[in-house]
């Protein structure tokens, strides 16, 4: 019989709280300043991190398979069309995009089967079919790699922008001017929420801990 | 009172995102160097999290302590000794030794991550490795004659130390591959020399060259592995059955040509280096495993990603030039650094 304490799933549970609670406010900053990128990301890291704290704590899970099922469905075809729109608009390149579809399928998978209670996750039960230890621990292996090479880069905010959105000038220390002139964007008054909480370091340290949080669960699910 | 911001707007005419495109707005290459940390980085991520399993949190034998006393039994009373006084330990506070185990990998993959702290993470990488190497592997098998490179010999952790030797922060781009920039051409060279050697030698001395021992170690993996991987297991054991020693002597003299390939013409070490690399990558699929990670419970993926890795530390660079662009294994989500 393995056991885990059960503080770590209630950390990682709290953390993915956390994380949602912070997408949350940037979401509302984003719709009040009518900011144009990042948000979907944002709409993501917030179910995200709700589902998976209910996964990590029983009790805090919440809502139907099914309507999770549905929810990263949409996400996973969401981010693979902005993935192909990016590539139309910016020629050949890996877009961040892709990261996010892929996070989003993992929780797909998450959801599509379910590991056994014993074996990890508190809220998760099993039913029936598992999901081939190959592909749990390739997707783990690359939301670790993006959770490095995100913290490693040197353009601040790229997991939620993107390396060619000029939004990544768009947080309170990159300069705005140059975002503008780089592609006719205008520039209007925000609240100073935004520029306390849209800072490209924590959008980025909020990709990195959903990436070891969401790779911990996958391979739980080994 | 309020700041400002921009918000963006499609760009006015198509010209405009011409002149932004990625080819022109890409900025120079990541240091190769710098990548092939990030990877090692990432290495460490994964163990980190690997170590977060219930399994690992286990007392008693079906845990880490009984893992540990598994790789004590057969070594000499010296050495098995104090890796049980270690498992005894382990075993009577779980929670308290796991924690911190998987807390330091965790301060090495992030350490490594920054500039200012990567050398503190390398060279807590190297003691650590070398600290799991004795008593989380049992000294790698080494002293039991079991040490075969198919198995992870001497030890898939000690791959992690040689990594942070051969990875340590150097300027010097001149150099003719990457693991020459830490401690020079000559001393890499010899580094490489000696690793593939003892590799050659590993394989075909003790029962590293015994068909029942390998057979046995392939076998020994098969429990809880995915359907595809049981069939794989199931050809190599019967190959190695049949075909042990020869397989042996085939590694040995594979791991001789990579030891003598690094003295070559450029085009023929990288021949070199490519036979290498698929060996070690069947190596690391049919015989290890992938380090027994997909049937859970296992704390590292064993030695063939790291034996890779180190194989592509010492790919001739073309120009000299130490970027990521030379050797096309950059991952797709490693963002371009200035």
């Amino acid at each position: 019989m393995t056991t885990t304490p059960s503080w770590l799933y209630s950390l990682f549970g709290l953390i993915m709280l956390g994380v949602a609670a912070y997408s949350l406010v940037l979401l509302v900053s984003s719709v009040a300043t009518r900011r144009p990128l990042g948000w979907d990301v944002d709409v993501s890291h917030l179910f995200m991190g709700l589902s998976m704290a209910g996964m990590f704590v029983a009790k805090w899970a919440f809502g139907a398979s099914n309507v999770w099922e549905l929810i990263f469905s949409v996400l996973l075809i969401w981010f693979l069309v902005r993935s192909l729109q990016s590539i139309q608009r910016w020629g050949r390149h890996l877009p961040h995009f892709l990261i996010h579809a892929l996070m989003s399928f993992a929780m797909l998978l998450m959801y599509r089967f379910p590991m056994a209670a014993s074996t990890g996750a508190l809220s998760m039960s099993t039913r029936g079919s598992r999901l081939d230890p190959g592909l749990s621990f390739v997707l783990a292996f690359v939301l670790f790699a993006s959770a490095i090479f995100t913290l490693a880069s040197p353009n601040k905010g790229a997991s939620h922008h993107g390396t060619h959105a000029p939004a990544l000038a768009m947080s309170a220390r990159a300069g705005s001017e140059m975002a503008g002139s780089r592609s006719g964007e205008e520039i209007t008054p925000v609240a100073g929420v935004e520029r306390l909480l849209a800072t490209p370091r924590l959008e980025d340290a909020s990709h990195v801990v959903m990436c070891v949080a969401m790779g911990f669960m996958l391979i739980l699910m080994l | 009172m309020s700041i400002t911001e921009t918000r963006v707007s499609r760009p006015p005419v198509a010209p405009a995102r011409a002149a932004v495109s990625p080819k022109t707005q890409s900025p120079p290459p990541r240091d190769l160097q710098r990548t092939f940390q990030l990877v090692l980085a990432t290495v460490w991520l994964l163990d980190a999290v690997l170590q977060l399993q219930p399994l690992m949190f286990t007392p008693g034998s079906n845990g880490l302590s009984g893992m540990m006393r598994g790789v004590a039994s057969g070594n000499p009373s010296w050495v098995a000794d104090t890796i049980r006084w270690n498992a005894s330990l382990v075993a009577h506070h779980p929670v308290s030794t796991n924690t911190p185990f998987a807390l330091i990998q965790f301060l090495i993959g992030f350490g490594i991550v920054s500039k200012r702290t990567l050398k503190p993470a390398l060279g807590l990488s190297i003691v650590w490795a070398l600290g799991v190497w004795w008593f989380g592997e049992g000294s790698g098998g080494v002293f039991l004659g079991g040490a075969t490179p198919f198995g992870g010999g001497p030890g898939g952790v000690l791959f992690y130390a040689v990594l942070a030797v051969l990875l340590w922060p150097r300027e010097g781009s001149d150099k003719p591959f990457v693991a020459a920039r830490a401690v020079g051409v000559k001393a890499a060279k010899a580094i490489w020399v000696a690793v593939w050697a003892l590799l050659a030698l590993l394989a075909v001395v003790g029962s590293g060259r015994s068909p029942q021992a390998l057979h046995d170690l392939v076998a020994r993996m098969d429990s809880g592995q995915p359907g595809w991987l049981a069939r794989i297991d199931l050809s190599s054991a019967s190959f190695f059955l049949h075909h042990g020693t020869a397989a042996a002597i085939v590694l040995a003299v594979v791991s001789l040509i990579a030891a003598a390939g690094i003295f070559l013409p450029a085009p023929i070490t990288q021949a070199t280096l490519v036979l290498a690399i698929a060996v070690f990558a069947v190596i690391w699929v049919a015989v290890q495993n992938f380090g027994g990670i997909l049937a859970g419970g296992a704390t590292d993926p064993n030695s063939g990603p790291l034996v890779i890795l180190l194989a592509l530390t010492y790919w001739p660079l073309a120009n000299n030039r130490a970027t990521a662009s030379d050797v096309a294994m950059a991952p797709a989500f490693a963002v371009q650094e200035r």
